[in-house]
């Protein structure tokens, strides 16, 4: 812990910031979505009821307008001061108090640079790309808002019931803006950038693409809402353990522990394994065809099932990171802007404000890559302190106290609780996949790419098709969320 | 510096080749040189590296100034390895005059040009990774231990880079007893930091694909091209002055001079400076120890400093390889003559070669382990 100075100073900049972009993404909803409506509700004219009725289906866009530019900036300083910690440097402390304004300062610098067109660069295709490259990162996370807001009522408008299919497909549209910006820059080292850019996009989305639709599989659902709700109930019910085939110890462990507080000798182990018993043996037994007294052979199959999966799962989930990691084009993927090769590879021509909107764009990418695996492993906004253990640990006074501490704002209609415990488990997760991002872009150097291709093909893509069988035999098995 | 291409063109689709500058103003060429690549997809067929945008006619100024002067001039040579140019010239100015240098003098030019080697080592450790793609992350790590030196250099010298310490008949500064145990800590510590970049580098799977069996030296072809330092030693020519030519105090020293023993990629380059590292480290704790009292310089070092009538060659073992330097002097207080042998500008002579058939994104990765720098190439 020689820069542990540093760490701090890392985690009060960060709490910050989160309250900074809390507040205003929290003020924006809380006025157009409430406030507005509130007033308007005292005309009782068809055009005050329209206009409200908009300003609240609007909530979501708002929300994500305000919250996107703010967090990029966030993201960041967080990124620069995480690497500088990994690097033994200070990172960027000079602008405002302790660096906090750095990338506002960046910004406004890019703001007013001079927007340059390249000589013999097609104009229109040119200041086309950075919007291509972005718009879709707006617009295909927007399932992902009724998620994570726990599908509070006025984020329910954004939810689909083929969420994840719509996000997928959203995400897979800004390399369509990077082939454009390599193309109409008019540079070589833009052009290869680009064709790196699609050719890797392609290879590696199927990983992507087959880690998330086994958790699909697992969830029996593409709803992102109803594959968050499934998880509900702490870290055992995650899909990155299984998908709730770890229920049964769950359950069984909420008994134990139910029961202990009033008659601790009541508690033998015999009871714990009959419990554990009941929740794995009989719907294997059922799926064997075996009979009653065959329980323990079925006992053994549904565990080596649960076993299975799970490790199937992890899995996934690591080929998941690794095909988001290619898909947004960070380290140790980020061939298309190779900077030892190709100067800055699609975005070499760019400048001040499109250049910016790349930028953002980026950490956009980066945010909701994190966000859809909180999501679709995380159990979204779900406390990972699982009920049984949260009782002990005293979680419903805490619960209640903040609540009541809040009940003024809760009144006004300003704070929803289970909103604002989702919001914040949510940032948690997220932030936690983000860091670790950094972590890997601070540790590997970059493929090259015929690596690159043979990674994708020869290994990623056969390992998440293994992984997918897997789960379809292993869930036969087990009690996961389907039917339970 | 053109070379021979016998590229196999053969195209069934029609195909056309593509031309792409590399350079002079590109991020990872280590300074200003340019590289004109003619590519094959993203497939190098032909590369013509074009010099000179760095020259500063140093072997001119060493004619027009004084040598008192140009002393301070030559660091600028190679900025990484000052300590080797200055004692390259040094050596030869002191065998056209004759004069003895004392033993202490000679026990620290060994001292701070072993330094001067880790340090340069180093500095190319850090910016090869960065060639590779690490931008950020263990790049830096290299620079922590490297900025102790600096220190160490800026106490003795005054200078971080530009030292002016190596003097025409001996040395600038007699070290104090606390810069001796510093360096002495220094060294104890070296060591584990070394397992620390090995730990994280040489392990790394990611490296050992992007270096393992990419741009292989032949023994042969080295040898033609008349590569010398790490790169060939790495492709298992045992060639070090230190060595093979010993001058100053370096008999009396034991050290290893690690030799591979087949043709070498980029891989056995970057192991074998780490190698190198650990050797001048342990030449620094022997000179610690056998440092002599006495004098630090045979000549009185004044502004009218002179040198007598003659001519003579001398070389040393640069971090880079042999640097040598040709000096004729007329007995004024300024050289008739100076002439430089310059190991990267020898060993950047190799790339066209090296490059031949590889993707695009390995002329980083080789041209970064033949260490070049380009102050040193265009003089």
């Amino acid at each position: 812990m020689r820069n542990g100075a540093e760490i701090l100073k890392l985690g009060t900049l960060t709490i910050t910031w989160w309250c900074i972009i809390f507040g205003a993404v929290w003020m924006a909803c809380y006025l157009v979505g409430v406030a507005i409506p509130m007033l308007l509700s005292s005309y009782e004219s068809d055009a005050a009821r329209i206009t409200a009725e908009t300003c609240r289906a609007l909530t979501p866009i708002v929300s994500v307008l305000v919250f996107i530019p703010i967090n990029a900036m966030f993201m960041v300083l967080f990124e620069r001061r995480g690497l500088a910690i990994f690097t033994v440097r200070l990172g960027p402390n000079r602008v405002g108090p302790d660096g906090y304004l750095q990338t506002a300062a960046d910004a406004v610098k890019l703001l007013f640079k001079e927007d340059i067109t390249p000589n013999g660069a097609d104009a229109f295709m040119f200041t086309l790309a950075p919007i291509v490259f972005f718009a879709p990162s707006i617009f295909g996370a927007m399932p992902l808002l009724a998620a994570v807001t726990n599908y509070h009522e006025l984020f329910q408008i954004v939810n689909l019931p083929t969420g994840i299919f719509f996000i997928l497909a959203a995400s897979s549209v800004p390399v369509v803006g990077i082939v454009m910006g390599g193309w109409a820059s008019n540079n070589k080292y833009s052009l290869v950038g680009g064709l790196r850019s699609a050719a890797q996009a392609i290879s590696y989305e199927i990983p992507l693409v087959l880690s998330l639709v086994t958790v699909c599989l697992l969830a029996g659902s593409l709803d992102v809402v109803e594959i968050m709700k499934q998880q509900a109930g702490g870290i055992l019910n995650w899909n990155i353990l299984g998908g709730g085939a770890l229920r049964g110890l769950d359950s069984a462990l909420a008994h134990k522990f139910a029961t202990a507080a009033p008659a601790l000798q009541d508690l033998s182990e015999k009871s714990f394994d009959q419990i554990l018993k009941a929740a794995y043996s009989e719907p294997a037994a059922a799926a064997l065809g075996l009979g009653a007294g065959q329980e323990s052979v079925a006992g053994f199959a549904a565990c080596v099932a649960v076993v299975v999966l799970i490790a199937a799962v992890l899995i996934a989930a690591g080929l998941y990171m690794t095909g988001a990691c290619a898909e947004i084009n960070r380290i140790p993927f980020d061939l298309p802007e190779a900077e030892s090769e190709l100067v800055s590879g699609y975005n070499t021509e760019y400048s001040g404000i499109k250049f910016a909107i790349f930028f953002l764009a980026e950490f956009t990418n980066l945010f909701i890559v994190a966000s859809i695996f909180a999501v679709m492993f995380l159990g979204g906004g779900d406390c990972p302190v699982p009920a049984w253990l949260g009782n002990m640990l005293g979680g419903p006074q805490i619960a209640s106290a903040i609540n009541q501490a809040l009940s003024p704002l809760i009144a006004i209609k300003l704070v929803d609780p289970p909103t604002l415990f989702a919001a914040i488990w949510v940032i948690l997760k997220v932030y936690g996949i983000v860091f670790f991002a950094v972590l890997i872009r601070g540790t590997l150097p970059r493929f090259r790419i015929d690596q690159l291709m043979d990674f994708g093909w020869k290994r990623l893509i056969p390992l998440s098709l293994i992984v997918f069988v897997l789960v379809v035999f292993a869930r036969e098995f087990v009690n996961v969320h389907v039917g339970s | 510096m053109a070379t021979d291409t016998e590229v196999d063109l053969t195209p069934r689709l029609k195909t056309d080749e593509m031309l792409i500058n590399m350079g002079p103003q590109h991020p990872a060429t280590h300074g200003v040189l340019r590289l004109i690549l003619t590519l094959d997809g993203e497939i190098v067929r032909h590369t013509e590296p074009i010099l000179g945008h760095l020259h500063r006619a140093q072997e001119w100024q060493g004619q027009n100034r004084t040598w008192f002067q140009y002393q301070a001039l030559i660091d600028r040579v190679d900025y990484l390895s000052g300590m080797f140019t200055s004692w390259a010239m040094a050596r030869a100015a002191e065998v056209v005059d004759g004069c003895e240098v004392p033993e202490r003098a000679e026990y620290l030019r060994v001292m701070v040009s072993e330094m001067n080697r880790i340090t340069s080592h180093l500095l190319w450790l850090g910016t090869y990774l960065i060639d590779l793609g690490a931008m950020f992350g263990f790049p830096f790590y290299p620079f922590r231990e490297r900025e102790k030196l600096l220190e160490l250099f800026e106490e003795i010298a005054g200078q971080r880079m530009m030292f002016n310490y190596i003097r025409i008949g001996g040395v600038m500064r007699n070290p104090k007893d606390a810069w001796l145990s510093k360096l002495k800590k220094f060294t104890e510590e070296f060591p584990d930091r070394v397992d620390e970049y090995e730990a994280i580098v040489t392990q790394n799977p990611i490296f050992l694909k992007r270096t393992k069996g990419v741009g292989i030296l032949r023994k042969e072809l080295g040898m033609d091209y008349g590569i010398t330092g790490p790169s060939i030693r790495a492709s298992g020519v045992n060639i070090d002055l230190r060595r093979t030519k010993p001058y100053s105090v370096y008999p009396k020293l034991k050290f290893d001079v690690p030799v591979n023993d087949r043709d070498g990629d980029t891989f056995d380059r970057y192991i074998f400076r780490i190698r190198e590292m650990r050797e001048s480290n342990e030449i620094i704790k022997q000179c610690l120890d056998m440092l002599p009292q006495g004098e630090i310089s045979g000549k009185k070092q004044i502004a009218g400093l002179r040198v007598k009538a003659g001519e003579g060659f001398a070389a040393v073992e640069s971090p880079r390889g042999t640097l040598g330097c040709y000096i004729i002097s007329n007995g004024s207080d300024r050289a008739y003559r100076i002439k430089w042998r310059n190991p990267s500008f020898c060993n950047l002579s190799i790339l066209p070669e090296l490059l031949k058939n590889h993707p695009i994104a390995d002329v980083m990765a080789i041209f970064g382990s033949i260490d070049v720098i380009l102050p040193d190439v265009d003089r």
